[in-house]
């Protein structure tokens, strides 16, 4: 790739950056360009990964060598299709239910072995090893514990929420907001470090090796938003005085 | 006509499900011989799936531009992404790197999908500070336990944060990471786990109906 | 009358607040403050000192799951620890299962190879992007060139130096899968916890504090969270990168949000007690 084209590409990606900021200031054209433009680019890069690393390896390949085979689960997945078509909508479910069924048979043991004999067994466990923990350990173990049964007591809905059952549940919430306030806490930071990425990339495109292209397309935006403005309020001002 | 629109699709439920359950637990030739076959068919559908979200977009925005609705003009712009991204890959045959350099196609993710899907998801700092400063309110003592955990976690991430906690609360003896480490490792974990034991008998009760055939939503109306 | 004017500050244009955040955030960009990050979180340190610890040698799985919206944050966690196993002389495998993820994977494998005189097919393997990840960890449990026979670049991977005496997870020492979807709880469901290979991960702050349960337990070896994360690594293997930068970046963001939440709470209570 020549200089030129990483000129061109860093004004394009600057441009693309800029119009779809633009919206914090007002809904405009070049933002909607740009969001329309992503569905079709998210579409087509997914589009050539699925037909270079799949379609073609593992089954136009296999068929041009008399491997009859794939073509069961080509036909089950081509089937899924259907259903935009009303008439024959049904024949779909044979792709859908051999996906569902394959996948709920996988989940069962999963689910039951990962997420809730290991995590009673996790609960459990450091409480059989009391005697050699030390006291800050113990009352973790315990607190943990502790809190694990409030919240299941929370979600538990087969028991009225009343008397000692509402105190204990309601001690399940304190540890649910926990979570909730760690999770919030740290979204905040995830949110911003992608608006650094950003940033960084539109810092970088401003160098004098890029021809400026961040600091023109912004100061470009700004003069469409100002020069939409004084033409829009000169055509309200008109049709008011009408 | 309901046998094939119905009972077989219900019966493929049934046999793959509870063979691919079993399978988990039967370590036998045959059980594995079986999985092996599902798994690189599954792969297959599931690669199809694909073609579902592609015909979709696809098919609303031919409509919107036949029917010259609202903003149709936009909807041109589809297009030109997916050819933006499918072209060169045609030329290149899905390569990204060449004995050149990068491809037109390595260009066209550098500078097209990359700065469009992250710049979409970049948005979202936006709203989370004007929603922080319009929304965050303290309430009552659960939202004070959540403020507090937040602020924290806010706090203590970065190194200014850490910096103002040690000037502040430096005489507990306490540094803001040793906290933070507490919460996520002790209370925050006991929230965590009661939600995933909740969802885990759920996932297990929904994947049993599945197979059963009691929940077929997913089927579609008849 | 002060109870008016203090409400007025709520129906502020939010505008203002968006373009103070954006003040905060790119200053630094602009003029680092310096402020890098010190502390290095138990998990991340875990990671660390598990991968540090194997053998020359070693076959190391990753499973590179991210796309360009999540790629501040993970971008750095993936490049510093390859970049680790790379100096340990581990192999590494790659694997992917989100199609947004292959231009990023190229990217590095573009530059960090090149730091370690690494080779493609000797040192290291990129496989193609599959579409159903749980059918294919399942299949990687018996003999993974069931799905992955060939490389990304359509060499036979059986023949491959790196690939030899490697059939299944019982002859890899280790699974990192660096994510910012659920597909790390899907290598500790159907893969860790089932043929005990140890997993440890990479993922973005948002879900870091959901897989506290499975750090207790130990069905996860370690966990990078955000950016953060990725700079705590960047100083342990002492390779600062997009991770280190970051962090300092993002000083004055918070602390504006912390302002923010503050000043928005105490109004509301003089609003109330006036």
């Amino acid at each position: 790739m020549s200089e030129t084209w990483m000129i061109a590409g860093a004004w394009l990606a600057a441009g693309l950056t800029v119009f779809l900021f633009s919206f914090l200031y007002k809904d405009n054209p070049f933002f909607k360009i740009a969001e329309h433009l992503y569905l079709g680019a998210g579409m087509g890069w997914w589009f050539q990964v699925y037909l270079y690393n799949i379609w073609e390896p593992k089954v136009w390949k296999p068929l041009l060598n008399y491997d009859w085979t794939v073509l069961i689960p080509s036909i089950l997945g081509l089937s899924l299709v259907t259903q935009f078509i009303p008439r024959i909508s049904w024949i779909s479910r044979y792709g859908f239910t051999f996906m569902m069924g394959y996948g709920a048979g996988l989940a069962i043991p999963a689910g039951l072995s990962t997420d809730f004999i290991t995590q009673i067994g996790g609960t459990i466990k450091p409480l059989s090893a009391m005697a050699s923990s030390t006291p800050p350990a113990i009352f973790n173990s315990l607190l943990v514990a502790f809190g694990v049964i409030c919240v299941l007591f929370y979600f538990f809905f087969s028991v009225e929420h009343k008397g000692a059952v509402k105190r204990v549940s309601n001690m399940g919430i304190y540890f649910l907001m926990i979570y909730f306030g760690a999770a919030f806490g740290n979204t905040v930071m995830a949110r911003f470090s992608l608006l650094y990425g950003r940033f960084d990339d539109l810092y970088t495109f401003s160098a004098g090796q890029y021809l400026y292209a961040t600091q023109f397309i912004i100061v470009g935006m700004i003069i469409y938003f100002a020069l939409h403005g004084f033409l829009t309020k000169g055509k309200k001002e008109a049709e008011a005085a009408h | 006509m309901k046998l094939i629109k119905k009972q077989i699709p219900l019966a493929i439920v049934l046999v793959f499900g509870v063979l691919t359950l079993v399978s988990y637990y039967v370590p036998h030739k045959l059980s594995v011989d079986y999985i092996e076959t599902m798994n690189k068919w599954e792969n297959i559908v599931a690669a199809f799936a694909f073609l579902l979200g592609l015909v979709s977009l696809f098919f609303s925005h031919y409509y919107k531009i036949k029917r010259k609705a609202d903003g149709w003009g936009y909807s041109l712009f589809v297009y030109v992404g997916f050819l933006a991204m499918v072209i060169p890959a045609f030329i290149w045959h899905g390569k990204q790197t060449s004995e050149l350099g990068m491809t037109s196609l390595g260009w066209a993710f550098r500078y097209i999908y990359n700065a469009l899907s992250a710049s979409m998801f970049a948005v979202l700092a936006f709203y989370i500070v004007s929603t922080a400063y319009r929304s965050f309110r303290i309430k009552s003592a659960q939202a004070f336990v959540l403020f507090v955990a937040a602020f924290i976690l806010i706090l203590g991430k970065v190194p200014l944060g850490q910096i103002i906690w040690d000037s502040v609360l430096g005489w507990t003896g306490q540094g803001v990471d040793q906290v933070i480490e507490w919460i996520m490792g002790v209370p925050a974990v006991a929230g965590k786990r009661g939600i995933m034991i909740g969802i885990a008998i759920g996932a297990i009760v929904t994947s049993f109906k599945i197979i059963f055939g009691i929940e077929k939503q997913y089927m579609g109306k008849d | 009358m002060l109870k008016e004017k203090l409400e007025k500050f709520f129906k502020i244009d939010r505008r203002c607040i968006f373009l103070v955040l954006a003040v905060v955030l790119f200053a630094p960009i602009m003029k680092p403050l310096g402020l890098p990050n010190k502390t290095i979180a138990r998990d991340t340190r875990n990671a660390y000192e598990f991968m540090d610890k194997l053998p020359a040698g070693s076959f190391v799985l990753f499973s590179l799951d991210y796309d360009p919206s999540t790629r501040p944050e993970l971008h750095p966690q993936a490049i510093a620890m390859i970049r680790h196993a790379f100096k340990k002389n581990l192999r590494v495998g790659v694997v992917t299962f989100i199609a947004g993820s292959t231009g990023l994977i190229e990217q590095i494998f573009q530059t960090v190879p090149g730091e370690y005189n690494k080779v493609n097919g000797a040192d290291y393997v990129i496989f193609p992007y599959m579409a159903n990840p749980v059918a294919v960890m399942t299949q990687m449990a018996s003999d993974l060139y069931g799905i992955y026979d060939k490389d990304q670049d359509g060499k036979d991977a059986k023949t491959l130096p790196v690939m030899q005496g490697i059939k299944n997870y019982k002859n890899m020492s280790l699974i990192i899968c660096i994510t910012g979807t659920a597909m790390l709880d899907y290598w500790v469901a159907y893969v860790g916890d089932k043929f005990t290979v140890p997993v440890a991960g990479g993922v973005t702050a948002i879900s870091q504090p959901g897989y506290g349960p499975y750090l207790q337990t130990g069905q996860l070896k370690g966990l990078i969270g955000g950016m953060k994360g990725a700079a705590e690594y960047e100083s342990l293997i002492q390779a600062p990168g997009k991770g280190t930068s970051g962090i300092d970046s993002l000083n004055l963001g918070h602390v504006l949000v912390l302002l923010l939440i503050l000043t928005a709470n105490i109004i509301l209570l003089i609003i109330k007690y006036l």
